[in-house]
């Protein structure tokens, strides 16, 4: 049923990748190839989409030159309706309940997760791709046979295959970051046990200077404590069946030590008093030395801040563990985004849409994939010295994040240097071939799982109270009676769901 | 209608009737204690935002934050904002849909009110319960936008007027204003033949101005700070409202999480908005309300005298 | 009227009364009808809060509204076997309760302090500064009492600097109502003296006129003129206010959540938000809804009878 993978490498990697570690190129290509020679769409009917970007919003058909020339390339009219990506459900809620879906739906993978009996609604709304991708029929779109076979995997609902993936690029969700410039200043290096953790919390923080040590980190504590994260944090007991995280020692001791670096008035006060308060600013600024985000925030920041603060230098903490052993990361392989097909259009006009998702997919080295990430050379970007583009501020105006067509079809990851940050491609390749193979295996692989909601929502309850414990106004002690208030509200029928499926997929 | 002769008395600056007495020291002490800090406490922080949207990046991390102390005049966080001509159209958008949705629901809000102003007309319990209803229960998000676009309404800018033209609250407060101006007044004019919609219009509103500018005002604020509906039934990204737009630059680069973990959007490096786009975002939603309120306001200021009626 | 004197004569006073009243029914007819399609016809599919509802039910959204399982009460009983919905409801009244006392009778005095002075050209001035905040976000205004009160703003600075110890303002749970009224006063109070300052420029300065030459001083006019000029609008507010007593806002609690805890900050809206709209179960959110509907409409009813038992109007009149 998956489209038979038959990879494209049109440029060679300088640090190749492997598995879930992206490819890395050092260097922009100084020849482009023209990967896709034919008009995806030939019957000239105009194309509706609708996917999220997180950024200005931009002029649309008509007042946008990058549309006007992606729309050439393509031989058909699209006026991408761009949303809001942090409104984005209530907006999905709507045209789905509505059944008024455009010709080409992006959705994120974890709405998807949000939305009950989504897979009735795939059967309902969205066109199935089976027959036109599987095995070798894929070939027709070479693009799409070169995404990653567990990409696929995933974008199969009730048996049969319903949507694009967009494959994930960085399994890794969560990194500790920390201000390497101020702590070196400090004579502090990156700690490497938990005890050193701590001990850089008592250290680097410095109320009387507004300056605290850490932000929020308690995923990460949960991780150097190596608390199971498969699903949000099963994983299988020694004699059978399935544990959640909560029920674990390992979470206990994650909890308490976190609660102490609350308690001992490490974390910054700016962000333990509102959710709105901006931790990226805070740390930008020095009053804030580390914090958890996703490794996304790493190029932005370190682009943005060495042009503010001279020898602004932001690392992540390498992974170790805390209860001995080697340590353990969480992540997962699920795509980051699907693109599904409007339902009864017709065999010629799928195959159009699917063209044209085709031509979207085109990976890096293509012209197509420049155009399509970096819009027109001398409108929106010029070029550096080394050739790789520089955006200029039409690109800011025009290009939604991530640019409208860009984010319809997904390409293997890569990660390209810039001359903005020198040292990035290598710094992040480097931690993530360091970090990857502790990267725990996750129970589900590619298996699609719609929760029942006394679960869903027994775990957000479940936080709540755990929240009062790091907090401080709730005591340890209590830990044992909020874990038997969530198996009775909902744990126990999560657990025996998910074991069920374990259990149907032979595993 | 020659029983009442609607007359403003101007009380011009600083001038104080014949017959108010002078207030006492402790009194004008108290008063302006009270106002200074009021004033001090909106206009302190209203400073720092302006300082802030103006203020470079290291002032801003120097600062850590908000900044007080201007250090310099640094426009790039408006020329982000109005680079593109984004922002400027969806001011138009904008000022569009408030002059037109104000006018229909001003319109349909004072008819309605002045409908239902008259106890013992007929069927006026059952229509006031209709209305008060509807400030009760809320329909749902799917149903709405089935409504909206099976009028065929999706993308049009009356999908961001319609659904939310009649604000009951605002009828309600109407209704009882014209229902507290003496009822001699209207019972007169009737003897004398005026019809309703005379009445309404030469005797009520000229009297409830006041009422009428503020419940003007109360609508046009819900329409230029209208967000929702716009996500909702607006998909051309050129017809955007502004605070649409406006939201589009806070929420910048933030990234979204997936059962509570962040994820990284291959291709895409994230930005976050700086501290100073952010409150240039305040400035550019709060200017428009400096400058409607002096009209809103004038109509306050004029006292009424309300005929010799009993006379 | 009696239900049994439906005869001829009633449906002659009927078409007496249409021929009277009708130019009032059209002038509230377009209104009514706006209503009807954008709020009454989409309110029907309130259904699905006794429903398992299933958008993808049937051949289009409609038949999802009429096949989807019906099942009676089932999402009310969710909703009220649940002790943190009670604990939410709880909340919210105590915090309206509070801001009732608390609040609402500041924007009165405010008012009635603003339209004192005798510069109107100082008045516009403070009353164009003072409701400047009203358009502020939630976000805005909770990073402003950070920044004033939190334990790395400016009092908590300069307490460090006198060697004491900043006690938490943003995160004492026990203190939190006054901590959200006092944000809610500083964002709406300004916003709140608009309506009364209406009222009160509505008032016949002949009045004052001739208390003052019978010799009643300034009290005495504001105890006899002005107060008695308010209270229609005040009581008619303060009904509304409690037909929303259910609604206390949502994202300044949702922003403050985790900082005090869902123990003091967990508002019905909140509830809602994390036990139906995040697990997307609408029959859940439909029928806390209705729960918030009935509520507000069994306390507006009363509000309004104790309104005419003092011998107020109130939103609608005695028949």
């Amino acid at each position: 049923m998956i489209p038979k993978y038959t990879p494209i490498e049109l440029l060679k990697p300088d640090i190749p990748g492997e598995g879930l570690i992206p490819s890395g190129y050092l260097h922009y290509p100084t020849h482009l190839v023209d990967a896709i020679t034919d008009r995806p769409a030939r019957s000239g009917q105009a194309i509706t989409t609708m996917s999220p970007a997180w950024g200005p919003n931009p002029p649309g058909l008509g007042r946008n030159a990058y549309l006007a020339a992606v729309n050439g390339e393509l031989g058909a009219p699209i006026n991408p309706s761009v949303q809001d990506g942090n409104t984005y459900a209530d907006k999905l809620s709507a045209v789905l309940g509505a059944r008024d879906v455009p010709h080409l739906l992006c959705v994120p993978s974890w709405e998807i997760d949000r939305i009950p009996r989504f897979s009735q609604a795939v059967k309902a709304l969205f066109a199935d791709l089976t027959d036109h991708l599987r095995g070798d029929a894929a070939s027709a779109y070479p693009m799409l046979a070169a995404l990653p076979t567990v990409a696929w995997q995933y974008s199969v609902w009730s048996g049969r295959l319903a949507a694009v993936p967009f494959p994930n690029s960085g399994p890794l969700p969560w990194a500790l970051f920390y201000r390497k410039d101020l702590t070196d200043r400090a004579g502090i290096a990156a700690p490497k046990t938990i005890d050193e953790l701590y001990d850089f919390g008592r250290r680097m923080t410095n109320p009387s200077k507004g300056v605290w040590a850490f932000g929020n980190l308690f995923n990460m504590v949960q991780m150097f404590f190596k608390c199971p994260g498969s699903k949000g944090g099963w994983r299988k007991k020694a004699g059978g069946g399935l544990e959640f995280k909560f029920e674990t020692a390992e979470f206990r001791q994650a909890l308490e030590f976190a609660t102490r670096l609350f308690q001992e008035g490490m974390v910054h006060p700016d962000l333990v008093a509102s959710k709105g308060a901006d931790a990226k600013q805070l740390f930008s600024a020095g009053k804030m030395i580390a914090w958890e985000d996703g490794l996304g925030a790493w190029r932005g920041m370190q682009s943005e801040q060495s042009k503010v603060t001279r020898g602004f230098d932001m690392h992540p903490v390498p992974v170790f563990s805390a209860v001995g052993g080697e340590p353990l990361v969480w992540g997962s392989a699920e795509p980051v985004y699907y693109t599904f097909l409007k339902k009864g259009l017709g065999k010629e006009r799928t195959e159009e849409l699917l063209r044209v998702l085709n031509w979207c997919a085109a990976p890096f080295g293509s012209k197509e994939y420049e155009l399509c990430l970096s819009g027109v050379e001398g409108k929106h970007f010029t070029r550096a010295a080394d050739g790789s583009p520089v955006p200029t501020d039409l690109f800011n105006q025009e290009l939604a994040t991530p640019p409208q067509y860009y984010v319809l079809g997904g390409r293997a990851a890569v990660e390209v240097a810039s001359a903005d940050v020198p040292h990035y491609v290598e710094d992040l390749l480097a931690y993530t071939r360091a970090t990857i193979p502790y990267l725990e295996p996750d129970l589900f692989h590619a298996i699609k799982v719609e929760l029942p909601a006394n679960y869903s929502k027994t775990i957000v309850t479940t936080e709540d109270k755990i929240n009062d414990v790091l907090r401080g106004r709730r005591p340890l002690r209590d830990f044992d009676a909020i874990i038997r208030e969530w198996r009775n509200t909902g744990g126990d029928e999560g657990r025996a769901f998910l074991e069920k499926i374990l259990a149907d997929n032979g595993r | 209608m020659s029983t009442i002769a609607p007359a403003p008395i101007p009380r011009t600056s600083a001038t104080r009737a014949a017959w108010e007495e002078k207030p006492s020291p402790v009194t004008q002490l108290g008063k302006g204690t009270i106002l200074t800090s009021v004033v001090v406490a909106v206009l302190f922080p209203m400073w720092s935002i302006v300082v802030t949207s103006l203020a470079s990046r290291q002032t801003i991390n120097e600062a850590g934050g908000m900044v007080v102390i201007p250090a310099e005049l640094d426009l790039s966080a408006y020329v982000t904002i109005f680079s593109g001509g984004q922002v400027t159209r969806a001011i138009w958008i904008s000022t569009l849909v408030t002059v037109m949705g104000t006018a229909v629901s001003l319109l349909l809000t004072v008819l309605a009110a002045y409908g239902l102003s008259r106890p013992g007309s007929l069927a006026h319990r059952p229509l006031l319960f209709y209305f008060l209803l509807t400030f009760l229960i809320s329909p749902g998000l799917v149903p709405s936008y089935l409504v909206v676009t099976g009028l065929g309404l999706k993308n049009s800018l009356w999908s961001l007027i319609l659904p939310s033209a009649i604000s009951v609250f605002n009828l309600v407060v109407v209704r009882a204003f014209f229902m507290s101006i003496p009822s001699e007044l209207v019972d007169s004019a009737r003897i004398d033949g005026a019809s309703e919609w005379r009445i309404l219009m030469g005797i009520l509103l000229p009297l409830s101005k006041a009422a009428v500018a503020v419940v003007g005002l109360f609508y046009a604020v819900s329409y230029w700070n209208a967000y929702f509906n716009a996500v909702l039934y607006i998909d051309d990204n050129d017809k955007w409202p502004i605070q649409r737009v406006l939201q589009s630059y806070i929420l910048a680069g933030q990234s979204p999480h997936v059962a509570g973990a962040p994820v990284n959007l291959p291709g895409i490096t994230a930005y976050p908005p700086t501290l100073a786009i952010k409150m240039a975002v305040v400035v550019v939603t709060v200017v428009p309300a400096l400058l409607v309120y002096p009209f809103v306001q004038r109509h306050f200021t004029k006292g009424l005298i309300v005929g010799a009626v009993k006379g | 009227m009696n239900k049994h004197e439906v005869t001829e004569s009633s449906r002659a006073r009927l078409g007496m009364r249409l021929r009277r009243d009708w130019p009032l029914l059209l002038m509230t007819a377009p209104a009514a009808l706006l209503l009807l399609v954008f709020h009454y016809v989409p309110t029907l599919g309130n259904v699905i809060a006794f429903q398992d509802y299933n958008p993808f039910e049937g051949d289009n959204p409609f038949e999802a509204f009429l096949l989807s399982e019906w099942i009676g009460f089932g999402n009310f009983e969710t909703l009220f076997y649940d002790p943190a919905f009670w604990d939410a409801v709880q909340n919210t009244l105590s915090i309206t309760l509070f801001q009732l006392v608390f609040f609402f009778p500041l924007p009165i005095g405010l008012a009635i302090l603003l339209h004192s002075i005798g510069s109107s050209r100082l008045r516009a001035f403070v009353q164009g500064v003072i409701y400047l905040p009203h358009f502020f976000s939630w976000v805005l205004v909770i990073t402003f009492f950070v920044q004033m009160f939190g334990g790395a703003g400016l009092l908590a600075g300069q307490l460090r600097q006198h060697g004491i110890e900043p006690w938490n303002i943003m995160t004492n749970p026990d203190t939190f109502i006054f901590l959200v009224t006092s944000e809610a006063v500083w964002k709406d109070v300004g916003w709140g003296t608009i309506v009364f300052l209406a009222t009160l420029s509505a008032i016949d300065l002949t009045l004052y006129e001739a208390a003052a030459a019978d010799g009643a001083g300034r009290w005495r006019r504001l105890w006899h003129i002005t107060l008695p000029a308010l209270r229609p609008v005040v009581v008619l507010l303060l009904i509304l206010r409690l037909g929303d007593a259910l609604n206390v806002g949502f994202e300044q609690y949702i922003l403050q959540r985790e900082a005090v805890g869902r123990q003091a900050a967990e508002v019905l809206d909140t509830f809602v938000f994390y036990q139906a709209i995040v697990p997307q179960q609408w029959g859940l959110g439909a029928a806390a809804g209705l729960f918030k509907g009935v509520v507000g409409l069994s306390l507006i009813l009363a509000a309004n009878k104790i309104a005419h038992f003092i011998g107020e109007q109130g939103v609608y009149q005695k028949t």
